[in-house]
């Protein structure tokens, strides 16, 4: 239940300041599901919604 | 508060991407002309249908130039009409309703799609660009022939389509010594005028005339043959306009008693 970090050898323990930390995977993780969550939503509008033509529309 | 820099990224990222969606539905809306299946039709009582003058004969009708309106019922387990007939290239606007249940009108592989609400009356628009033919279903479970409930929409060529319908009115005995009247009558349910070739013919008698039937109107035509020169026994005959065709037979026989529809007034 304890901390893990307590349990190790102080000199081990590296401290950073709150900007320095720098998880450039994560980063990289997130643009990349970014850039499929864009992709997916440009291909369910416009390839498979507007693809199915025809589609109500207002009629002036 | 302090916010890492990487966050910042993701927050703003994630505000550019619901501006995204948000843009592109609105261009959509605005842009395409998109719209929702709403209220906007009327209501209507289910057990009323018969008697509305729209619903009373589900059909299609032509409202303007390249404009048309179709009347549609939908039933468990059946669509009405069925084929429903359109032409592509122009303003289509189903006018739907339920004889009985929920049911839905789904044009498949299209975005033509809407509940179909007894009580409702549901309005959509389209236009369809290419000729073809498209299966229509229900979507909304409805009983126990769901799955069965389906319906044909034709998209016809414009130079194909038409509204025109050929009625033929013909007694089915005739006396020896009677006349016999068929009356051939074109009705155009288009707004311009339509040149249509009618031919009746009976026996070796051919009548052929060309008529002009003008928007919305309908005309006649009579051959009249004399049953002596027939003589007694069955006689077929054709009438055919355009590409509709309609044919029977008529009786010479002596002491008929039922001389029906018509031609009886030799
Ligand atoms: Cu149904």
């Amino acid at each position: 239940m304890s901390n893990v970090a307590r349990q190790e050898d102080p000199a081990s323990v590296e401290r950073i300041e709150h900007d320095e930390f720098d998880p450039v995977g994560t980063l990289a993780l997130i643009a990349f599901y970014f850039a499929v969550l864009v992709l997916l939503w440009l291909f369910t509008y416009f390839v498979e919604f507007l693809g199915n033509v025809p589609t109500p529309v207002v009629v002036a | 508060m302090r916010i890492h820099q990487y966050e910042r990224v993701w927050l703003l990222a994630s505000m550019v991407l619901i501006v995204g969606f948000i843009a592109t539905i609105t261009y959509g809306a605005v842009g395409l002309g998109i719209t929702m299946v709403d209220d906007r039709g009327a209501t209507i009582a289910p057990d009323e249908i018969n008697e509305d003058e729209r619903f009373g004969d589900p059909r299609v009708e032509q409202v303007g130039d390249d404009e048309y309106e179709v009347y549609a019922v939908a039933m468990t387990f059946a669509f009405q009409p069925d084929p429903i007939e359109i032409p592509a290239d122009s303003e289509v606007t189903f006018y739907v309703t339920s004889r009985d249940v929920i049911h839905s009108f789904y044009v498949v592989g299209t975005n033509t799609n809407t509940m179909v609400i007894p009580g409702e009356i549901s309005v959509v628009t389209v236009e369809f660009d290419e000729p073809g033919e498209y299966g229509l279903i229900c979507t909304e479970y409805c009983g126990a022939a769901h799955h069965e409930m389906e319906g044909q929409l034709a998209v016809l060529e414009d130079e194909e389509f038409d509204l025109t319908e050929l009625e033929v009115e013909a007694p089915d005995e005739v006396e020896p010594d009677g006349e016999i009247e068929i009356t051939a009558t074109v009705t155009n349910g288009q707004l311009e005028a339509i040149e249509e070739t009618v031919t009746v013919e009976l026996g070796d008698e051919t009548l052929e005339e060309s008529v002009t039937v003008e928007g919305d109107e309908s005309e006649s035509v009579t051959l009249t043959v004399d049953a002596a020169d027939l003589g007694e026994g069955d006689h077929d005959w054709t009438a055919s306009a355009g590409d509709l065709t309609e044919s029977g037979t008529v009786s010479v026989v002596e002491g008929s008693e039922d001389d029906t529809e018509g031609g009886d007034d030799a």
